[in-house]
């Protein structure tokens, strides 16, 4: 590794804890994905891009469909590539938008129902801040999604500041 | 004796309209209000301690948000010592390009944003708008509904709609429980008449987010955020709960963006005093902080609030801008009928479409005004010709193009066709013959026979709960002989496996290939720069059909 090769990846794994976000998934080629080197990802990177059941782009066919070896489960993201994304993201100054996919790369996991149950659970009056400390405790232990459950705390204590939990 | 002037200019249309004089103690002013905080922030270890004149420990739950999460904190204190009308020469400035401007703009504060906005004229917001929209290519969106949720007129108006060259298309209900037809109707007709158009069904948050999981919609727009925290918390969320949203529609691959607009506060009634721009200025700041791509402002559905005061349609365009200098998408209204004068109603359109921006209505109806069941719109199926006239007067791309009716008939046919196989193939009600046949020549519901919407309504649940995802609509096209449209419903199905579109103003072109503020950007630098009419796309847009041509005569 050079010297500026070596700065930039410091300078991104400080960032990176700044921002309070779990450490990067690497790119399966080992650098940061970046706008200018590999976006579009389906058509600069799909040979990496996967589907969560192991399929790649070129596999999820019509032929698939019409034979039942591709279900609506190989037309979803994985993790990997919402980290992905969110690389892009940063390298074009989108932090904001980085975090929402990296929130939202530890909610692939949780089952649809799940998800509707928790978005209503946060909604204003809807939980007891115990509530909302379990389902933080849920998304952590259970899915190990640990942004999310340090943003429903945050959540929780700010409720109970301003009254708006379900007494 | 009367005036006969005056009683001819009474019965103009303008004077149809209701105008109400600024009423500042309950937020009836568009700008500037007097109760305006005064920009301000102040850090200490980090955190914000003071924001536009409020302590920390007097935060509400939008204040917190925007806080934490919504203001570029290393270069705050640096762009806020910087006098407003200061930052708004720079965002007219040409010489000022986007990407170093939006270095300043994300350090700001809403009250700062606002202020910033109340030192332009709307030439120079229209400037603003143009260099700072994050896509270089200007889009539309579209509404396709009927008032009698009839799927058959969806899917053929979505598809007409497509061929017109609406890159998004929304439908909502007359019955909420239409919901999983519409979405059905709108998915299938537009992908019959463009690949790779994005859709959309606004309905509840959590029933919105259900549909799109199982993929009878690509994307979703009605996430609405409020300004203050009493309209926010009656709006029956927190800027906690639709930021979670945001994330679990980004974690099923579904494009979304939020949506706001002046005038909501005012119209609910808790705007605490403050002008209807510095509290939309908080949604944009909100949306930011969510870390959602994009919003939906421009007042949207309260227009008629900041249409009625002074310098109200000025404040919906510098809402619009403030959400570009935020480096996200904007959808940017003229979705409401809003004026009975057609004069009021192109001034107002005019202040999106000249500049251009990722979609400059976000609900042009593509169906009659009594069909749009979000109310109308401010352009509607009716004046299509009227926007392509504009167009070509203008040289302006308003992302639309003329048709021929043969072309019109043909797709709208087809469409009605695919939804009828895929109606038969998912064992849902049937649809006749008949009605594909009206379908395919209707202007409006109308001219649609009626269903036996009792039939359709208990087939609309039991899609539901049969979970049908959009595999088994691509089979259904698939086994009726429509392998293409099929084929099309696949790769909207596979964009979720890349998230390519989730990306900043993210729109799909026929080949599937996402145009979006990751590899589209805006380099507007003053003329000859940025969006530019092709010699193709400038054939398209001046070859209207009734144009004369001189070769006709020799």
């Amino acid at each position: 590794m050079n010297q500026k090769d070596m700065l930039e990846s410091i300078v991104q794994e400080v960032m990176k804890q700044m921002s309070g976000g779990a450490p990067a998934a690497p790119a399966a080629n080992g650098n940061t994905a970046t706008a200018d080197q590999d976006y579009p990802l389906s058509e600069r990177r799909a040979d990496q891009i996967k589907s969560p059941t192991g399929k790649s782009l070129n596999e999820i066919t019509l032929e698939g469909v019409m034979n039942g070896s591709v279900t609506a489960d190989d037309c979803k993201i994985r993790p990997e590539t919402l980290e992905m994304q969110a690389q892009i993201a940063e390298s074009v100054g989108r932090a904001a938008f980085a975090r929402n996919l990296r929130r939202a790369a530890e909610l692939i996991a949780v089952p649809d129902d799940r998800l509707l149950e928790i978005y209503n659970a946060l909604r204003p009056y809807r939980s007891t801040k115990g509530e909302m400390i379990a389902i933080a405790d849920e998304l952590e232990n259970q899915y190990n999604a640990k942004i999310n459950g340090a943003f429903i705390r945050e959540a929780a204590e700010l409720y109970e500041q301003r009254g708006r939990l379900r007494v | 004796m009367k005036s006969k002037r005056f009683q001819v200019l009474a019965e103009r249309d303008v004077n149809k309209d209701g105008f109400i004089k600024e009423w500042p103690e309950v937020g009836l002013i568009a700008m500037d209000g007097p109760n305006d905080p005064t920009p301000s922030i102040k850090i200490q270890n980090g955190k914000v301690v003071e924001l536009d004149g409020k302590k920390r420990e007097d935060f509400d739950l939008i204040d917190s948000f925007i806080a934490e999460y919504g203001i570029e904190l290393s270069r705050a204190e640096e762009v806020m010592a910087i006098p407003s009308v200061d930052l708004a020469k720079m965002l007219v400035d040409v010489n000022v390009p986007r990407s170093e401007m939006v270095k300043y703009t994300i350090a700001m504060t809403p009250a700062k944003a606002a202020q910033v906005l109340g030192k332009m004229n709307v030439l120079e917001m229209m400037m603003a708008l143009t260099k700072m929209r994050p896509r270089k290519t200007p889009s539309n969106q579209c509404h396709v509904t009927n008032v009698k949720d009839h799927p058959v007129q969806i899917a053929a108006d979505s598809a007409e709609a497509s061929l017109r060259g609406f890159d998004e298309h929304e439908t909502t209900v007359g019955v909420v429980r239409y919901a999983p037809f519409n979405a059905l109707s709108l998915l299938v007709g537009s992908q019959v008449g463009r690949p790779g158009v994005l859709t959309q069904c606004a309905v509840e948050e959590a029933t919105e987010l259900q549909l799109g999981m199982r993929g009878l919609t690509a994307y979703a727009e009605t996430v609405s955020v409020y300004g203050t925290e009493q309209v926010f918390v009656d709006g029956d969320d927190t800027p906690w709960s639709k930021a979670f949203l945001a994330s679990a529609y980004a974690s099923r691959g579904l494009k979304m963006r939020f949506t706001s607009g002046t005038g909501s506060e005012v119209q609910m009634g808790y705007a605490e005093g403050k002008s209807m721009l510095y509290l939309e200025a908080r949604c944009v700041f909100i949306t930011k902080a969510a870390g959602v791509q994009g919003l939906q402002n421009g007042s949207i559905s309260c227009i008629g609030v900041p249409g009625a005061v002074p310098s109200g349609i000025r404040a919906v365009l510098a809402e619009n801008v403030i959400t570009t200098m935020l480096d996200m998408e904007v959808a940017s209204g003229n979705d409401q009928t809003f004026s009975h004068s057609p004069i009021r109603r192109t001034a107002r359109t005019l202040m999106q479409m000249i500049p251009g921006t990722d979609f400059i209505f976000s609900g042009y109806s593509a169906v009659p005004n009594y069909d749009n069941m979000f109310a109308g719109s401010n352009f509607d199926a009716e004046d299509y010709d009227d926007y392509n006239v504009l167009q070509r007067d203008l040289k302006v791309d308003g992302g639309l193009r003329p048709v021929t009716e043969d072309e019109v008939v043909k797709i709208r046919n087809r469409a009605a066709k695919a939804l009828q196989v895929v109606f038969k193939n998912l064992d849902l009600p049937e649809i006749t013959d008949a009605e594909v046949e009206a379908a395919t020549y209707a202007h409006g519901s109308k001219d649609m026979p009626d269903r036996n919407v009792v039939e359709d309504l208990k087939a609309a649940q039991e899609m539901m709960e049969r979970k049908i995802t959009g595999v088994d609509v691509i089979k259904a096209l698939h086994n009726g002989g429509f392998e293409d449209v099929a084929g099309n419903l696949l790769n909207m199905m596979k964009m979720r496996v890349s998230g390519d579109h989730l990306h900043t103003s993210a729109i799909i072109d026929e080949n599937f290939h996402v145009i979006s503020a990751v590899n589209d950007c805006n380099d507007y630098n003053g003329p000859g720069t940025g969006y530019q009419i092709s010699p193709e796309r400038w054939d398209q847009i001046k070859n209207i059909p009734n144009a004369i041509d001189a070769t006709d005569f020799e």
